[in-house]
């Protein structure tokens, strides 16, 4: 193999079993369902997952960063009624859009990022307690009725083309080169990983963790509204119902796509190959006529297999196979010099 | 060799104990006997002795490699705390181990002791139990009262009292006044002497010099991992206890031709500046200048304040008083950012949790703290940040596949280099540096020392804590010792001992 494909291969040792499920599964479908591999399906099973995918972007950072947010689906609908809401007061659809990104940005910022990064409070209960609030929020605001949506702008968000690709996958796609430089190419992306590496020793680098959090938790609402805005160009209305499963399906991913839950080790490129697997899986089931259940039982299992061939190592024999010897950490010596005083 | 036999032979022995951890060779032969029930046994030695290895084969913690332990006469290897309380023997550590929101009672008989009935767990019947056993030590707690609402020194006898009621015979307390006032203290010996009147052998561990003779019976003293001499402790006086766990080496440890005199230092410009210094309980009206080039020491036993001086001065702990100066101009400590931009930089004791990011690159650990200096959002000029990694680097010897490797990749010697070159990059005026080859080989350790000499040459101010005093001695110009959160003396290392440090670190002036 040549030097840049041994290199993007190491590049996929945290999520390398999905990553090969995801290619089997896809040429299991291709071959026992001839309407599979069709372009048409395709772009379908893409585009079908665009929410999630957008919104496991943001949710992977938050997981490198030490947390999770179980709010991004409430977010994500709430962000749908404003976007309804401003639309009637006749400001251009554009600046809207605008808006209702940044208004899911300053939600997740200041309901999650601010409570958890500078109050220190814990993260499941500051999640919980904004899912719950602001579902409420959505019902009230919306007084539990859907919005129509006809701007026209709005609409080719869901169902415009932009060369034969569907707008849902060319968003995606902006989506996952943004957070990707910034995961990988910005001062930022490094305080984040090393907050969820160890918070003790970013603040003792001088890393500014609650601005950092802030930050994090913003982004993941941007994302969530992002979502939100796909999800009604797509159906064509703002609908006041909260899809409750989304933030824990957008954690599935990113776990899947081999992010650690304790934080600082990752990233969106293994979510991508994460909403992949089950996008793939969902699609071709249904195809098989299998019943839907049974798709989160596989899920379930594979991510079970997925988080525990790390544990256990079998992450590391694949990883170290053949192209790279294994560093293994000889610990023995921090172990002694403690107990031997 | 064995003396003061009773009728019986002795309580407890070991003999030739070994005990190796990978490479090092942590016990080569000791020897340890307690001569009968009722005693207090006195264990010392300096760190790195092997005294914390030879508690943990005596109460189960670690299984030795060699050698024989007999208690009671009987051929004793105990697989576990649990196996080794069932005989007796029973442990309790300085870090105290109680559940704070449970009551006394419930703590003191903790795990099989409280009293169940049909009924479930009688309350009454489990507080006067742990009642009878808290007589045992002399005192009076309310076994309702919450165990996190008692004083530190209160949940020590807790812990003892919890030891006791499995029946302990053997009751081991590892530096049990190491963060007790002297009222507290003697508290805790009326306690001890209470236990010695009903038969419990105390196995006493402490650097407190005067106490030991205060309260102890027999000792047994440690150095490198050999029983270096024991008898009766009245056959000893403190200074004959400390030249045994320095060994009669004193003075020829290779110390390199230093001192501030020798280098030029003591006229340089004052880089660090520290007058009055209060920090919670820990660190009182501490006083002390670093001039740049210096390599200064700071001296002292676990809980004498250094580590909380040094968390004062880089802002990681709040500082109720003090005035500070950083290369002359007032500094007043708010936080590690504003340390880090007032020219000081901070190496904490533990590199696994505090130091470093295991899971990150050695590259970005080395680039970290200058991440805060920049723009957020711009890309890392990685050419540069990566030259002044390889430079620090290469200056340092550290042994990397490539910077690229996780940083939990490496040995402990190489993490602690990341962990200093992560500061070197940063050129800080004042570097501290706490417990700096806690953990590290021999050579990793002489590097980083040869390294904190080139950067003091370089003009920076380092204050370095540690408790290895011939590490000190060889390392630094000047040494402070601190004791109870007091800087009690200032050597300058040209003349001082270990065996001097040793004296004034455990509170023994003169």
């Amino acid at each position: 193999m040549s030097a840049p494909l041994v290199h993007l291969w190491h590049a996929t040792s945290r999520f390398r079993l999905v990553l090969v499920l995801v290619i089997a599964m896809f040429i299991l479908f291709s071959v026992s369902q001839p309407e599979f591999a069709t372009s048409t399906n395709v772009k379908n099973l893409v585009a079908n997952s665009s929410m999630l995918w957008v919104v496991a972007m943001g949710m992977t950072f938050v997981l490198l960063s030490g947390g999770f947010d179980l709010s991004v689906g409430a977010t994500a609908a709430l962000t749908g009624i404003f976007l309804a809401k401003v639309l009637e007061t006749g400001l251009p659809a554009g600046l809207v859009l605008l808006l209702a990104v940044l208004f899911g940005a300053a939600v997740g910022g200041l309901l999650n990022g601010f409570p958890v990064g500078r109050l220190g409070l814990s993260v499941f209960v500051v999640t919980l307690a904004t899912m719950t609030g602001i579902t409420g929020a959505v019902n009230l605001w919306s007084d539990s009725q859907s919005f129509l949506v006809t701007d026209p702008l709005v609409a080719r968000l869901g169902t415009a083309d932009v060369l034969g690709v569907p707008m849902p996958i060319c968003l995606m796609v902006v989506v996952f080169l943004v957070a990707f430089y910034v995961q990988t190419f910005t001062y930022f992306g490094r305080d984040m990983y090393a907050v969820g590496g160890s918070v003790t020793a970013a603040r003792l680098s001088g890393i500014h963790v609650p601005r950092t959090l802030v930050m994090v938790y913003a982004f993941a609402g941007a994302c969530a509204a992002l979502s939100g805005l796909i999800a009604v160009g797509r159906v064509g209305a703002a609908v006041p119902t909260v899809d409750g499963t989304l933030a824990l399906q957008a954690i599935a991913a990113v776990l899947l796509g081999g992010t650690a839950l304790t934080g600082g080790a990752g990233g969106v490129n293994g979510t991508a190959i994460g909403v992949l697997f089950i996008a793939v899986l969902q699609n071709g089931l249904s195809l098989a006529g299998v019943a839907s259940d049974w798709q989160n039982v596989v899920t379930g299992v594979i991510l079970i297999l997925a988080v525990m061939g790390d544990r256990l190592g079998f992450g590391e024999l694949m990883r170290s196979s053949l192209l790279r010897p294994a560093i293994r950490t000889p610990d023995e010596n921090v172990l002694t010099t403690k107990e031997a005083q | 060799m064995s003396h003061l036999g009773t009728g019986s032979g002795p309580l407890l022995t070991l003999q030739g104990v070994e005990k190796r951890f990978g490479g090092v060779h942590a016990l080569k032969g000791a020897d340890l006997t307690i001569t009968r029930p009722g005693v207090v046994h006195v264990l010392i030695g300096e760190n790195g002795s092997g005294k914390s290895t030879l508690l943990g084969v005596l109460s189960g913690q670690l299984r030795h490699d060699a050698g024989s332990m007999r208690l009671r006469g009987r051929t004793v290897r105990f697989a576990d705390p649990v196996a080794a309380l069932g005989q007796g023997v029973a442990m309790v550590s300085q870090e105290t181990a109680v559940a704070p929101d449970l009551t006394v009672g419930e703590n003191v008989l903790l795990g099989r002791g409280l009293v169940r009935r049909w009924s479930g767990i009688s309350r009454a019947a489990t507080n006067a139990k742990a009642s009878e056993v808290l007589s045992r030590l002399g005192l009076d707690y309310d076994p309702r009262a919450r165990v996190g609402d008692l004083r530190p020194d209160q949940r020590q006898m807790v812990e003892i009292a919890r030891a006791l009621s499995a029946d302990a015979s053997v009751l081991i307390l590892d530096e049990p006044t190491s963060s007790l006032t002297d009222d507290e203290v003697q508290g805790l010996f009326r306690a001890i002497r209470q236990l010695k009147e009903q038969g419990v052998a105390i196995v006493f561990v402490s650097h407190r010099i005067p106490e030991l003779f205060e309260i102890g019976d027999e000792v047994t003293v440690l150095r490198d991992g050999n029983t270096v001499a024991q008898g009766p402790i009245s056959d000893f006086d403190g200074r004959s206890l400390v030249r045994a766990m320095v060994g009669d080496v004193e003075g020829l440890a290779s110390r390199p031709a230093g001192g501030s005199a020798a280098r030029g230092t003591a006229t340089a410009p004052v880089a660090l500046k520290v007058a009055g210094l209060v920090a919670d309980d820990a660190v009182h009206d501490v006083g002390l200048d670093v001039r740049r080039g210096e390599i200064v020491g700071l001296a002292g036993l676990v809980g004498a304040g250094r580590s909380e001086l040094l968390e004062a001065v880089f802002g990681s702990r709040p500082l109720s008083a003090g005035h500070l100066e950083v290369a002359g101009r007032p500094y007043v400590p708010s936080g590690p950012r504003h340390a880090i931009r007032s020219g000081i930089g901070f190496l904490p004791p533990d590199r696994k949790s505090q130091g470093l990011v295991l899971g990150m690159s050695v590259g970005s650990n080395v680039t970290m703290v200058q991440t805060s200096r920049r723009s957020r959002w711009s890309p890392p000029r990685r050419a540069a940040a990566m030259q002044a990694v390889a430079e620090v680097v290469a200056s340092m010897r550290l042994k990397t596949p490539s910077h690229e490797a996780p940083v939990g990749a490496l040995s402990g010697g190489g993490q602690q280099k990341v962990g200093l070159a992560k500061w070197l990059v940063c050129e800080p005026c004042v570097l501290l540096l706490d417990e700096p080859t806690r953990g590290v080989d021999v050579t990793a350790k002489a590097e980083i020392h040869a390294q904190l000499r080139r950067v003091a040459a370089g003009g920076t101010a380092v204050l370095v804590s540690s408790s290895e005093n011939d590490e000190l001695l060889g390392l630094c110009d000047r040494v402070l010792v601190m004791f109870r959160g007091r800087v009690v003396a200032d050597l300058s290392t040209e003349t001082a001992t270990e065996a001097e440090l040793l004296r004034l670190a455990g509170g023994h002036t003169s």
